[in-house]
């Protein structure tokens, strides 16, 4: 296998998680390729009724302003697949954009955490206590550093553009 | 409308229903509506749409009009001569903004039209001023489809048949709909949302069989075409476009026309391991049917994922034209068009039936205007390719094959990981996508909206988990060399040349119409509907309406006699949500930056969902 700048992203679901979860520590006991298949394959990929709020962590992004975590979200971001809902640079494609400084479900890391954690109902799947409930305070920082001191201007077709990701 | 022309429309309208044996209503209809044989006098010698509609001239009851795909409609009020005078006669607002690909269907003199999701239904009574709705029907649908749909939450359309109405819901269940009432009568489970497969795609009814496929080419799906029985629902066959022969029905029926296309389980052993399980190969584009030859045809999504190194291989039967029997769903040809698509070149563009001169005799054939750029004219029979020509703009390829039916690659166009490959042309999107094209026999050309659009293909490592994408590539698109984004073009089949074109500055996303009265319709992702004439492609008309088009115009007869032209308005697809930046940022949480594809489309289009019916 070549040497990539994506270190956790492999072919194999199974290298995907091991990469992952190596890299991170802390993965979830017993998760597993079945676990996983079997969590997507909610009827609606989102729970009836919302999951107990067993995170496990107190709601505090234990790696606010850590530039590692960050580092380690990037890549996250990428072998969850995340990247091709939400555009490489969190513009937005088919789920919607980051950078925009403007969010659904609320932007505080706890409610960011809750999106990931718990999904949402226009096909954001459930994540939570699949992954780690460290990868998803990673991919917080993340996405979240995606938005930070942008507020994207509409309409005034004058300004810069930027590159989209098409299918 | 005034009381009196009310009453005007009703007495028409009674007169035309009470005839049944004497009134000329309109060139090309006989007194029933019925249409006269496609074949007569006014058409182009040896030329003939396949399988003439057996159902009235006057109405619209399969998407594309009829089992061919013509698009063609027999009703000739409208002419070159007085298209000028169109007008717009009435609009309906579906209430959802969201791309309105498709076309609504007309039959009774009463209108029915799907939305996109969540795909609620409406039927209109075209008798009465103001048309009132008979029905409206919202159908219980996932709302969880909306993420898992990867280019908007299109439909493309309903078929009618035996008095109900039969469309596919973005979450995977497909509904039959009492088309007098708006009762739904079944309402059945076909796809599997929670591994990516949605439906958006038009059915038709064969012999009362719903055929219906999945969409979720982007999602690492297992591409699948099915036939429902239309009276209760439940699944009569199902073909799998991979896995093994068993899985995808080739029997001993089964005769591909290369070699390369023949052999036993290619759709397991064209793909390492098992990455056919997560293949693509979806079915969301357009069916047609030949009754003569009993045949289906259908095209095929692209392989997944678009990182090509993970599936080494032929990649059977992605990106290919299939052809099953009606009754039992057998393959009896497959033609793999692009085979090991690194592009993302689906195939799942309209298969036109018609037959043509060529070398001297009539051929059956099918003419099918693929992503990769090539226009086919094929032996329907058979899969034998006969004419393959560029219709646009193109440098992946340097020309088809015809000894083995496969393009030559320009080795530098071919992506691969850790390779950024730039100006692969045409772009994703295709030299033509799903937007259909139409045929008139009386001028023997094809009208056919195009893109031209260029990209760079940067290729990179990607892991399948079922229900989110599985893609793996950045591709960034832009025009193409003259910097027009598409043209509507005129295209002679037997040739495979281009007979006059028409450049626009955006990709040209909506469907054509063609009509007796040699006026050809299309509307442009600028908000422009347009009739053009069909012998020279001078413009003869034009209208702005409220919101780009992506859809199809139909013609139709209303109860009072009249021509009437409909449209929906209502930018969308990938080109609304994924090129256009801002125009698709309806919401107030999800707000987005121009692409750099198509920067300034937001200046003469906005997010709409109308319905636009135009008559002289």
């Amino acid at each position: 296998m070549r040497q990539s700048h994506v270190v956790v992203c492999s072919v194999a679901i199974l290298a995907a998680f091991a990469a992952a979860q190596s890299q991170i520590g802390r993965a979830v006991p017993n998760a597993s390729v079945t676990d996983f298949v079997r969590f997507v394959a909610h009827p609606d990929n989102i729970p009836v009724g919302l999951p107990s709020r067993d995170y496990s962590l107190p709601l505090v992004n234990p790696y606010e302003g850590n530039a590692q975590a960050l580092k380690t979200g990037a890549r996250l971001y990428v072998a969850y697949n995340c990247i091709d809902c939400h555009g490489a640079d969190g513009s937005g494609a088919m789920g919607p954009s980051f950078a925009d400084s403007r969010w659904r479900f609320g932007g505080t890391p706890a409610e960011v955490f809750e999106s990931i954690y718990q999904g949402r109902p226009d096909g954001m799947p459930t994540w939570g206590g699949r992954i780690a409930n460290d990868q998803i305070w990673m991919l917080v920082t993340y996405v979240r550093s995606l938005s930070a001191g942008k507020n994207v201007a509409t309409e005034n077709f004058a300004g810069a553009t930027v590159e989209r990701t098409g299918h | 409308m005034t009381h009196r022309l009310t009453l005007e429309r009703l007495l028409i309208a009674a007169a035309v229903a009470a005839c049944s044996g004497s009134n000329q209503t309109t060139a090309g209809t006989d007194s029933t509506g019925t249409a006269k044989a496609t074949g007569a006098a006014n058409s182009v010698a040896g030329t003939r749409i396949a399988a003439p509609r057996t159902t009235p001239a006057g109405e619209w009851q399969m998407p594309a009009g009829d089992y061919s795909s013509s698009r063609f409609s027999d009703l000739s009020q409208i002419t070159a001569a007085n298209a000028a005078n169109l007008r717009a006669s009435w609009t309906f607002s579906t209430g959802v903004l969201r791309g309105h690909e498709g076309q609504p269907l007309v039959v009774n003199n009463t209108m029915y039209l799907v939305t996109p999701y969540p795909n609620v239904s409406y039927a209109i009574d075209l008798t009465q001023a103001g048309q009132p709705l008979k029905w409206k029907f919202r159908p219980e649908n996932a709302q969880a489809a909306v993420g898992q749909a990867c280019c908007d939450v299109v439909n493309r359309g309903a078929a009618y048949a035996d008095g109900r109405i039969f469309y596919n819901l973005l979450d995977g269940h497909t509904v039959a709909v009492d088309a007098n009432t708006g009762k739904q009568l079944w309402r059945t489970k076909m796809a599997d949302l929670t591994r990516g497969e949605t439906m958006t795609m038009a059915p038709i009814v064969v012999k009362g069989k719903v055929l219906v496929g999945s969409s979720g080419g982007e999602m690492g799906v297992r591409g699948w075409i099915a036939a429902i029985d239309a009276k209760t629902g439940k699944e009569i066959w199902r073909g799998y476009n991979t896995g093994s022969d068993r899985d995808v029905k080739v029997g001993p029926r089964f005769k591909a026309f290369y070699a390369s296309d023949n052999g036993k389980d290619l759709g397991l052993t064209s793909w390492p391991g098992e990455t056919w399980k997560q293949g693509g190969g979806a079915v969301w584009g357009w069916l047609s049917y030949d009754p003569e030859l009993n045949l289906v045809y259908y095209g095929t999504s692209n392989p997944g994922p678009w990182n090509e190194g993970v599936r080494k291989g032929d990649n059977k039967w992605s990106c290919a034209i299939m052809a099953r029997d009606a009754d039992t769903g057998e393959l009896r040809w497959a033609f793999q068009v692009t085979p090991h698509d690194m592009w993302d070149y689906d195939t799942v563009n309209e298969n036109i039936l018609v037959d043509l001169p060529l070398g001297g005799t009539t051929r059956k054939t099918l003419v099918h205007f693929d992503r990769n750029g090539f226009g086919y004219t094929i032996d329907r029979a058979t899969g034998e390719v006969l004419v393959a020509q560029p219709f646009v703009q193109m440098n992946w390829s340097t020309g088809v094959d015809l000894k083995t039916g496969r393009p030559n690659v320009v080795p530098e166009k071919m992506t691969a990981e850790g390779k950024n490959v730039k100006d692969i042309c045409p772009s994703l999107e295709g030299g033509k996508n799903q937007q259909p094209a139409a045929f008139s026999p009386r001028t023997g050309l094809f009208y056919v909206p195009t893109n031209n659009l260029c990209m760079d293909f940067e290729v990179r490592p990607v892991t399948y988990i079922p229900g989110t994408p599985y893609i793996g590539a950045n591709a960034p698109e832009k025009k193409g060399p003259g910097g027009h984004g598409g043209e509507f073009i005129a295209w002679d089949a037997t040739t495979g040349k281009k007979v006059w074109g028409i450049e626009e500055p955006f990709p040209v996303w909506g469907g054509a119409l063609a009509t007796a009265g040699g006026v050809v319709f299309y509307g442009t992702l600028d908000g422009w509907f347009k009739a053009v004439d069909a012998s020279s492609g001078k413009e003869l008309w034009k209208f702005k309406v409220g919101s780009g088009v992506v859809g199809n115009p139909i013609s139709y007869l209303g109860p009072d006699g009249k021509q009437y032209i409909a449209v929906y308005s209502g930018i969308g697809g990938d080109m609304g949500l994924l090129i256009a930046g801002d125009v698709a940022a309806n919401l107030p949480y999800d707000v987005r930056e121009r692409g750099s594809t198509l920067p300034d489309l937001g200046r003469w289009t906005s997010w709409g969902g109308m319905l636009f019916v135009f008559s002289l």
